[in-house]
This record gives C-alpha cells, structure tokens and sequence, in this order.
C-alpha cells in the first residue's frame, strides 16, 4: 500500500510539474541547459521507447541543437502525453518526435525547409510508415511475444518498484498494449507474420533509400533522424531472437545509412554503443 | 474454372458502393484489378462469415477480413492491381497507405462515430435503419463503443471524450494528411501513372465517404472540397468503376448486386415474419397460460379431488364431535 501512494505522490508531483511548465511563450532562441528525459539506460527502457528516444536525439543533433539526456524512472508519467521521451527547453515540455520538430520549427531550426511540396509530403509518409509498421512491430515484439514479456519487458517495466507494484504496472501496461494490437488488427498476427511486416517495411525503406545518403539526398532530415533511431536500437539491442535485426541485416544500404549517421552524429560520444543493451 | 470467391461488404448508400471503408478499399482494388467476385452486399454483419465486415471467402471455404490481406489474396490469385509499380512506388504505395491509416482513420472515426450530432443524426439513423429487426436496437451503440475504445488506443487516452480540443487536434492532422495526398497526386490521374493500383483504392476509400456523405458537421467535407484535384479523383473512380451505384441510389441496383441482394432480401424478410409470429404466438400462449389455462386447469383437478376430502375430513369431524 505504501508503495502504491509514493507512486501515486509521484505522479501527482510530476503532474504538475508538467502543467507549470506547459505555458506557452514566443520564440526563444534555443538555451544551452535543454534536456530530454527518458527512462533509465541500463535497466529500465524498453526497445520501442530507446528508439523513439534515439530518433529525437538525433534529429536535435542534426539542427546542432545541444541538450543534455536526463534518465529518470519516472520519465513515463511526467511526460505530458505519457509517451517517451520528451524534452525541457526554456519553461516549455514538448513530447515525441512529431510535437518536438514543429517546436524546433517555430525556434527557426528545420531540416525540411529545402523539400518543395512532393518531397515533403513523402517525407511525413514514411515517417508514419515507420510509425505504423516498425514501430508497431517493436511494441508487438516486446508485450505480445510471451517470451520477450517475460524474459525482458516485464522485468525491466518494472524495475524500479518493488512488489506488488511492479506486477501490477507492468501487467497493465501488457494489457493495454495487447488491447491495442486487437482493435488495428494486430491481435491475430503471428511473430512470423510481424517478422513478415517489419521486412516489407525494410524493403520500402531501403528501396527509397537507393544508393543516396540520406533519403532526401545530400542532407538529412527529420525522416533520417526516425529511421536512424529505430534501425540503429533494433540492430544493437538484444533481444530472445535475433530475428528482428537479422531481417535489418539483409538490407546493406540501410546498414550503411545507420554507420553513416552514427558516425557523423555521434562520433564524439562513445556511450551511444552501450546505452541501449537489453 | 472454380467457384469465384464471396465478398461481404456493407450495403451502398450516398452514391457510394459501400458506406464502410474498409469495404469500399477492397471493393475499389477488386474492380481494378478485375477480379471476379460474388458480392454479397449486407446490412447485417452477423450473416458475414467472420462476423465483421468486409470478409472474404475464399474457394477453399477460407475466411479473411482485413482489407490488406483480401488484398494480398487477390494479389496471389493473379488479380494485381499493382504488377506495373515499380519497386520505389511499390514503397512510395505502402508508406501512404501507412500515413492515411495514422492521420486520416483516426479523424473519420471522430467524425462518424464520435462527433455526437454526427453519430446521433446519420452514422446510427443509417445502421438502425438498414440492420434487420432486433439487431438494430443495439448494434450500431455496440459499434459506436467498439470505435471510441479504438480511438482511445489510437491515441493512448483512457478518457478521451468528443470536444473541441480533440477534435481540433485530430482535423488539423486529417487535414494536412489531405493536403499531403493532393500534392502527392497533383494533376494526375491516378497517382501512379494512368491505371489504377492499391493505394488508389486506399485513398478512394478513405475520402469518398467524407466527400459523400451528408454529415451535420462537415468540416472535413469543406476542406476536401477545397481540393479539386482529389474531389475529381474520386468522383472519376465513381464514375468509371462503380457507374451504378454513381447514380443517386433510387433506381433499383441492377444485375449482380441484385442477385445478391435478392438473395439477401428474401431470407430476411422471412426471418422477420417468422420473427414476428413466433413473438406475437408466445405473447398470445403466455396470457391464454396466465390468465385461463393454468389455473382453469388445477381448479378442475383440485374440484375433481378435493370435496370428496373435504367431505372425508367434515364427516371425520361430525363422528369426532359425534364421539365427543
């Protein structure tokens, strides 16, 4: 019981602390102490939120938008829309990679300004692509196959409560996920079958990929940045199978895309390799 | 040849061949693809196969009811609606498709199931109607709170509610999802040369209901009305692959679709009548039983047994009092 009402406390103080921070204010230039939180590196953060997290830190690399990655426990419930991860610049909380390139946007930072209308519109549907397809997969992979639940996700859902808590957060979080697998049609699919999915979505990354850089050729995107951050997560990650980054690794343009922007993004960080093994 | 495969879709209305989009996505990619399908065109989603509608069956009594995998289905039967893509469009296709199902679905959930003007004055007045007798009581409520928990999951919000806020929020991504695909397509045709392929029949079946029907709130139909260029997109696939049901719907439906829904008609209407009998002869049994039968019954037994205990008993009583 005491247990649940310091979680309760928690959620209620990060709550709030959200709320007086959500006021907002004109553009303002970008400040040096801007930070994203994401749950703990070494034992806590899941395949799907370690890639979601990736991918918004990449594209703030890519504007050369400096910001400080903050691990908390309770990144989840402070985050305004509940999804990982979100970022704290000036007084203002922006969540997710869509919210957060419109906010760079109106701070005068875009990766897209060059794109005329057609690009563009290309662009925004393979980032839903990736949303609906890969993304998708990874939270499949993690809550819907029994042996990654209960080996990995489980586990480190929950790894910062004791018991009875940590049973309990982490079985509704799997409900909750597995009720939405059932209502956009997921619910019957076999791992075989997303395994299926994530290598068609491969297929189209790599085939609009071609041979160019980046997908909308010399510069990067916020398209790379999304790409970047789920491939990148999923080939380094360990997961029961290695199935996932196995159907990555047939596509060798895509392999070289996740070297290039590593390497040109990350180069002076080391810690990108070990942050996100499972 | 084998027998062809059955398709079950919602019934047409608003000038559409179906009211559902799903439906009307395998329906589109069908006649592109030139499949040849029974169509069985249904009010009623307990007489389709799986339950849900759209559903197909398969020759080999298979049933499927995703529209991306009927799709594939009719893929492997060599109806390909898709054979002149090339492999970039092939994706070009998959990551529309992705972006409608992410910004567009989302919106015409709301605007159709949500938006309670909406929902009250056309989405459950059609289903009511056209749902046979006692399923219409509470089906469509049953589908509303179906798509409300979907929306829900959709955007992670247990207590999501209909207001402005969220309906801002999501007309704002639906609207520049449409504004997307009318760039995307400009002045052509068809989006990817001059015939037809499957992300034609997603983007027809997504926009042709906000085009067609006649919801008291419409904002999505304005701004789609706005854009001329997918306006005539769907107005031309109605009218080059669904000339029928083009024409406002008071001319009876001719040829095939008839056949089926001659075939549907029929067994619903005895269905009904068998209905209302059985109702109106139960009604008619349980007053005869409560009020005449049963008790006429047990007095006619108690009358045929009892005096003569009574007597018995009485007469024991006077040779009591007697002995007394």
């Amino acid at each position: 019981m005491f247990v649940l009402v310091i979680h309760i406390l928690n959620v209620l103080h990060c709550c709030v602390f959200v709320c007086l921070f959500l006021t907002v204010t004109a553009a303002e230039p970008w400040p040096e102490n801007a930070t994203l939180y994401q749950p703990l590196k070494e034992d806590q953060i899941l395949l799907s939120d370690c890639a979601s997290s990736l991918a918004v830190q990449a594209y703030l690399r890519m504007c050369g938008l400096p910001v400080q990655v903050v691990c908390r426990v309770n990144a989840e419930y402070m985050s305004p829309s509940g999804k990982i991860p979100f970022i704290h610049v000036g007084n203002q909380v922006v969540s997710e990679l869509g919210p957060i390139v419109q906010f760079t946007k109106a701070k005068g930072h875009s990766l897209s300004e060059a794109l005329d209308d057609v690009q563009r519109a290309e662009m925004k549907a393979y980032m839903e692509l990736v949303n609906n397809m890969l993304l998708t997969a990874e939270l499949y992979i993690q809550w819907c196959d029994d042996a990654t639940a209960t080996e990995i996700s489980r586990p480190r859902y929950s790894s910062p409560y004791s018991w009875p808590l940590s049973s309990i957060l982490a079985y509704q979080k799997q409900w909750e996920v597995r009720r939405k697998m059932n209502a956009i049609g997921w619910g019957g699919k076999t791992l075989e079958q997303v395994y299926e999915d994530v290598s068609q979505c491969c297929q189209a990354l790599s085939q609009r990929l071609g041979t160019q850089p980046y997908f909308f050729n010399k510069h990067p995107t916020e398209l790379d940045a999304l790409v970047f951050g789920h491939l990148f997560t999923i080939l380094t990650t360990r997961l029961t199978s290695a199935e996932l980054a196995e159907r990555i690794k047939s596509y060798s343009n895509l392999l070289s895309f996740c070297r290039r922007i590593e390497q040109t993004y990350f180069e002076d960080k080391r810690l990108i390799q070990s942050s996100c093994s499972l | 040849m084998a027998a062809p495969d059955e398709l079950f879709c919602w019934e047409g209305d608003w000038g559409l061949p179906s009211v559902n989009t799903d439906c009307l996505v395998v329906l589109a990619y069908a006649q592109f693809a030139g499949a040849p399908l029974k169509l069985h065109k249904i009010s009623n989603p307990w007489r389709s196969p799986s339950g849900s509608l759209p559903a197909l069956r398969t020759n080999q009594k298979e049933t499927i009811s995703r529209p991306s995998d009927i799709i594939i289905h009719l893929r492997k039967q060599k109806y390909n609606a898709d054979y002149d893509l090339s492999a970039k469009e092939g994706a070009d296709s998959l990551a529309f498709i992705s972006l409608m199902e992410e910004k567009l679905m989302p919106a015409l959930i709301y605007a159709f199931w949500v938006e309670p003007k909406n929902y009250v004055e056309v989405t459950r007045r059609w289903y009511a109607e056209h749902m046979p007798f006692p399923l219409n009581f509470f089906l469509p409520g049953r589908m509303q709170s179906r798509q409300l928990e979907k929306l829900r999951l959709l955007r992670g919000d247990e207590s999501l509610e209909a207001g402005d806020e969220l309906e801002k929020e999501l007309y704002r991504e639906a609207v520049e999802c449409m504004n997307l695909l009318s760039q995307r397509l400009g002045s052509h045709k068809f989006f990817f040369g001059d015939s037809p392929s499957s992300l034609d029949a997603y983007v027809f079946g997504h926009l042709a209901p906000i085009l067609k029907s006649k919801l008291p709130n419409g904002k999505l139909q304005q701004h789609l009305k706005s854009l001329d260029n997918l306006n005539n997109f769907c107005t031309n696939i109605l009218l080059l692959y669904f000339p029928r049901d083009g024409r406002e719907t008071t001319n009876q439906k001719p040829s095939t679709q008839s056949e089926g829904a001659d075939f549907d008609n029929v067994p619903n209407k005895r269905k009904k009548q068998f209905l209302s009998a059985l109702v109106a002869l139960g009604a008619m049994l349980s007053y005869a039983l409560l009020t005449g039968m049963v008790s006429i019954q047990h007095v006619h037994q108690e009358a045929l047994e009892e005096p003569p205990d009574l007597q018995d008993l009485e007469s024991h009583h006077h040779e009591d009092e007697g002995d007394d």
